[in-house]
């Protein structure tokens, strides 16, 4: 048990956070909210609800994990060239990558939620929450060291 | 107007029934759907790539054959109903042709890089078939042609589609590898002009005529129809006369012919530019034909150049560089300028979505434009590595960015819309899809990697081989390929230092820097081939490679000799030398070399097994092992100068072994007997003396026994040892591959030449799994040297010791004043020795024999703060 164990603490648990925070809002209070409240008051709801997850997540999942990433990727010697690499570099740009598609999706949910455009905002969160499994799916994959 | 059928100076629209157009906006929302599909791969085949992207022929195909091929048919097609003023064909005609041609291509992209070859020549006869069909009924319906002002473009059309039946059948011979006297190269060269110049070139310069003016919103320039007509005269002889050339290996023919192309495409071009001059770009559409054209113009005296300056053998291999140049700045961009202005309008749904779709198509137009067309010229010219990656980036992201328009705008059009979960779960299952297929690219690092046990197997016809240098080896470093064969190998030294290949029938690389790459071509196989770097001591050192005949090795046992020695043998070629510095395959986890304190007390109990296992010896490489405990060395025991340890041996092999503890004294013939299969038997034996001592299968041949990995280290600390920071033992073997207890391997261990040192098992395993520490932290390092026949000089690089005790004795303790640079212990001795690392940094320790360190006995010490 090093300071490491703790970033990768830090890193894990709030990458769990995140996702499981995406998985209980799209499962269990966006379907609940839908069939309980009214029209009017279900809005209010679900944006509120949108507006603190979007606040955690940019205030303290995103910079904890993005942080913890670097750093652990800086200890691990991690170069850009090295993400080029088969294997492991090539395994963890793809979870990069992901990871950057799926912000975008985030980024579209938001801008068009704020446009009126329900249905696309729909579907960018709900790719948005299938890419955050996939990115779950890289970090399992990534070789062990 | 904005012409809604490419009709330059016919009044007004033709009215058309509202069924026809709506069948018509869903067709081509169909086949420009599949258009887009084929774009969004190649972009996807160029990241797969990996390095981002010397392009290749997967994604070379992938785009001209997937996307622009379909493009080209689909709309000459619309075209030259449009301007033949042709009823549309048959409701049945275009699903299937769709089908047969995608099939074709596909066929053609797997058969030539994975399938059996025969799939790809199928695929490409399909691919040509079907060309051929749409030609002839394009030629059927320009004969029967009422007129038409512009009638003429067809005939381009037909050109264009008998350039790609000529050229798809070069392509289809190459795959073939017939006729088998005449170089690939050269069909290689008359291939990719008839395929550039001919089937884009007259399809894009035909639809110009009347595309440029309907896009600027303009009327045709007088003249064109002449001009069109006579261009193509010069045209088609030129390129056919360029294609002969290159096939008879005549290189001022092939520039003759190429001239009179250049000749005739300038002529077309006139009308471009005096349309151009009268009615300024002022579209997205526009600019982006008018950035294609151009590079279109630059494309074709390049290579002039390039052809007019090379062989005629040489000239595919001077093209290739300007390939990506070509497909990017005119192809690319004439494509995406052409859908930009042509999707909306047939896509139709009246004036106000022609509106909405261009708008949308049209997005960060500017943006788009300037990064691909600031790319284009860093792709060709020789810069340097990040600046290159920085433009296929760029061209990447616009094409991305286009695809994705284009296909919001197709998908609109088409009507029923997709709920927003299917679509939601479809886009993130597609990223992530494609997160998988970059992170899968290149292997699991394992196999593409070592080159001491990657073969490639290839099937017949031509085969190009991707051959890298690095880590003093060839990867792959064996080459099985069909007899007949022509290989193309494509060398390229990824090492820091210089290299080359030279094989054994003569044919040879320049010396190649860092970074370099040639190309060597064979001719058709006949038997094996020995390849080998030319650089004194690095074939020694067994930079070696070997093309084989697939199907002549291994077709029978050689006359005479016992089949498990002739297995072994076959495992030791195959085997080859090591490759230390290839990964370590997934799941690898090295021997804990922690020494941990003793235990309290002063009665150790412990149960060994003694069993065979497979371990990772060397980076990729797996050997049958008899072990005590199922690792290499056994268990360490540690304690302390009196303590008594029983230790029961439990036999679960199927020959005898036994077990000496150096660190007990006991009597040979009775507890250290052998013990037969399923037997078990207990050994008691008080620590006596503090040291480093070795334990060891103790059955006859020990030689075999402790060769093949039965050893361990018992610790029995000296009195009053200090505590330490860190404390790590190391024992120290010979690794002898083949067969166990076979002729070949016995053979190596009575001449002393191991195939690699191990520390711990593993060679060079803690170069892959360093050993840590940190800055001023003491370290100390138990060594037992097990054998059998070589001893070690362990030293520390970097790292002077002050503190070394061996055989039971201190050779030297802190503030002696003096310091020490190896600890030497013959086979069965042991020791430690402590130092302090100075500041962070890769320490590596090695045995100092440099035959052993260099081949293994050779690990790391990572210091961090």
């Amino acid at each position: 048990m090093t300071w490491w164990s703790v970033i990768r603490f830090l890193h894990v648990t709030t990458a769990a956070l995140w996702v499981g925070g995406q998985l209980t809002v799209s499962l269990v209070v966006l379907p609940l909210a839908r069939r309980l409240l009214e029209t009017d008051q279900r809005a209010r709801v679900l944006r509120e609800v949108g507006r603190r997850f979007g606040m955690f997540t940019g205030a303290f999942f995103l910079p904890v994990q993005i942080s913890s990433g670097i750093a652990m990727a800086l200890h691990k010697g991690v170069t850009w060239e090295s993400l080029t690499y088969p294997g492991y570099g090539r395994t963890l740009a793809a979870k990069l990558l992901l990871f950057v598609l799926v912000m975008v999706a985030a980024a579209l949910h938001g801008w068009a939620n704020g446009r009126g455009m329900a249905m696309f905002a729909r579907s960018m969160a709900i790719a948005s929450l299938v890419g955050s499994v996939g990115i779950v799916l890289l970090a399992t994959a990534l070789p062990v060291t | 107007m904005t012409s809604v059928d490419v009709r330059i100076g016919t009044p007004g629209p033709r009215p058309t029934p509202p069924t026809r157009r709506r069948s018509r906006a869903s067709w081509h929302a169909r086949a420009n759907g599949v258009v887009l599909a084929w774009l969004a791969l190649a972009g996807v085949a160029a990241l797969a790539h990996g390095r981002l992207p010397a392009p290749e022929w997967l994604l070379i195909h992938v785009f001209l054959l997937g996307a622009v091929t379909n493009a080209i048919v689909t709309w000459t097609e619309h075209f030259a109903i449009a301007l033949l003023r042709h009823s549309e064909p048959a409701q049945w005609v275009r699903p299937v042709r769709l089908a047969a041609l995608n099939t074709g291509v596909v066929s053609v992209l797997y058969g030539a890089t994975h399938g059996p070859i025969q799939v790809g020549i199928a695929g490409a006869a399909i691919v040509v078939g079907v060309i051929g069909w749409h030609v002839g009924i394009l030629a059927v319906w320009s004969r029967r042609a009422l007129g038409g002002r512009f009638a003429h473009v067809v005939a381009w059309y037909i050109c264009a589609g008998a350039a790609l039946i000529t050229g798809g059948t070069l392509g289809g011979l190459m795959l073939a590898g017939w006729p088998p006297r005449v170089s690939t190269m050269r069909l290689e060269a008359a291939h990719i002009h008839v395929n550039l110049l001919g089937w884009i070139g007259l399809a894009v310069l035909g639809t110009l005529f009347t595309l440029w003016p309907t896009v600027l919103r303009t009327q045709m320039a007088d003249g064109s129809g002449a001009i069109a007509r006579r261009s193509l005269r010069l045209a088609v002889p030129g390129l056919a006369v360029t294609v002969g050339g290159f096939l008879g290996g005549a290189r001022w023919v092939a520039v003759a012919g190429l001239l009179l192309y250049a000749a005739a495409a300038a002529l077309a071009l006139v009308p471009f530019l005096r349309t151009a001059r009268r009615r300024r770009p002022h579209t997205p559409a526009a600019w982006m034909l008018a950035a294609g054209t151009a590079w279109f113009v630059v494309a074709v005296l390049t290579d002039l150049s390039v052809v007019a300056t090379r062989a005629a053998d040489q000239v595919a291999h001077g093209i290739e560089p300007l390939v990506p140049f070509i497909l990017v700045g005119f192809v690319g961009q004439t494509l995406l300028g052409a859908l930009t202005f042509l999707l909306p309008v047939v896509l139709g749904g009246g004036p106000a979505a022609l509106k909405r779709n261009a708008a949308l198509l049209e997005r960060g137009w500017i943006i788009r434009l300037a990064l691909v067309n600031v790319a284009v010229p860093l792709i060709a010219l020789p810069v340097p590595g990040r600046v290159s990656q920085f433009a296929w980036a760029a061209v990447l992201a616009a094409l991305g960015a286009f695809v994705l328009l284009a296909t919001v705008t197709v998908a609109r059009a088409r009507g029923p819309r997709v709920s927003p979960t299917a679509g939601g779960v479809t886009v993130g299952v597609l990223a992530t899809a494609v997160a998988v297929a970059v992170a899968l690219s290149g292997g699991t690092g394992v196999t593409a990697q070592n080159s001491a046990q990657r073969t490639a197997q290839l099937g017949a016809g031509v085969q190009t081989v991707e051959v890298t240098l690095v880590g003093m080896r060839f990867s792959p470093g064996k080459i099985e390929a069909a007899p007949g064969t022509r290989l193309v190998l494509r060398v390229t030294n990824r090492d820091a230092q210089q290299h080359d290949l030279r094989l054994a029938t003569g044919q040879q690389t320049p010396m190649l820097g860092p970074g370099q790459t040639a190309t060597l071509e064979l001719p058709p196989l006949t038997g094996p081939i020995d390849g080998w770097c030319t650089v004194p001591g690095h074939r020694a050192a067994g930079m070696t490679m070997r093309i084989e005949v697939k199907g002549a090795a291994g077709s029978g046992p050689a006359t005479g000799s016992n089949p498990m020695d002739h297995m072994d043998q076959m495992d030791h070629a195959a085997a080859g030398p090591l490759n230390l510095a290839a990964p370590m395959s997934t799941g690898w986890r090295p021997y804990d070399a922690t020494l941990r304190p003793a235990p309290g007390g002063t009665e150790h109990k412990i149960e060994i097994r003694a069993v065979q296992k497979e371990i990772e010896v060397a980076p990729g490489v797996r050997q049958r092992m008899w072990t005590f405990g199922g690792t290499v060395p056994g268990p360490v025991l540690r304690g302390k100068v009196g303590d008594v340890f029983t230790v029961t041996l439990i036999n679960d092999d199927t020959m005898g072994h036994g077990i000496d503890f150096h660190a007990g004294s006991l009597a040979p013939d009775v507890p250290m007997r052998t013990i037969q299969p399923g037997e078990r038997l207990t050994y008691r034996f008080r620590a006596e003396h503090a040291g480093a001592w070795l334990y060891h299968c103790s059955t006859m041949p020990m030689l075999q026994h402790i060769a093949n990995g039965m050893y361990g280290a018992v610790i029995i600390d000296p009195p009053k040892l200090a505590k330490v920071d860190r404390e790590y033992v190391l024992v120290q073997g010979e690794l002898y591959l083949g067969q166990p207890g076979s002729t070949a391997q016995v053979a190596k261990m009575h001449d002393g030449r191991p195939d690699a040192w191990m520390f711990n098992g593993t060679a060079a395993g803690y170069d892959h799994a360093p050993l840590t520490a940190r800055p001023g932290e003491r370290v100390r390092v138990w060594v037992v040297a097990a054998g059998p026949a070589s001893g070690t000089a362990f030293h520390i690089v970097g790292a002077q010791f002050d503190t070394v005790y061996k055989e039971g004795a201190y050779l030297l303790r802190p503030g002696d004043g003096g310091g020490s640079q190896v600890l030497d212990l013959a086979a069965a001795q042991g020791g430690f020795v402590e130092t302090v690392f100075p500041e962070p940094g890769h320490y590596p320790f090695v045995d100092h024999d440099m035959r052993h360190g260099e081949a293994g006995a050779h690990g790391i010490f990572e210091v961090t703060r």
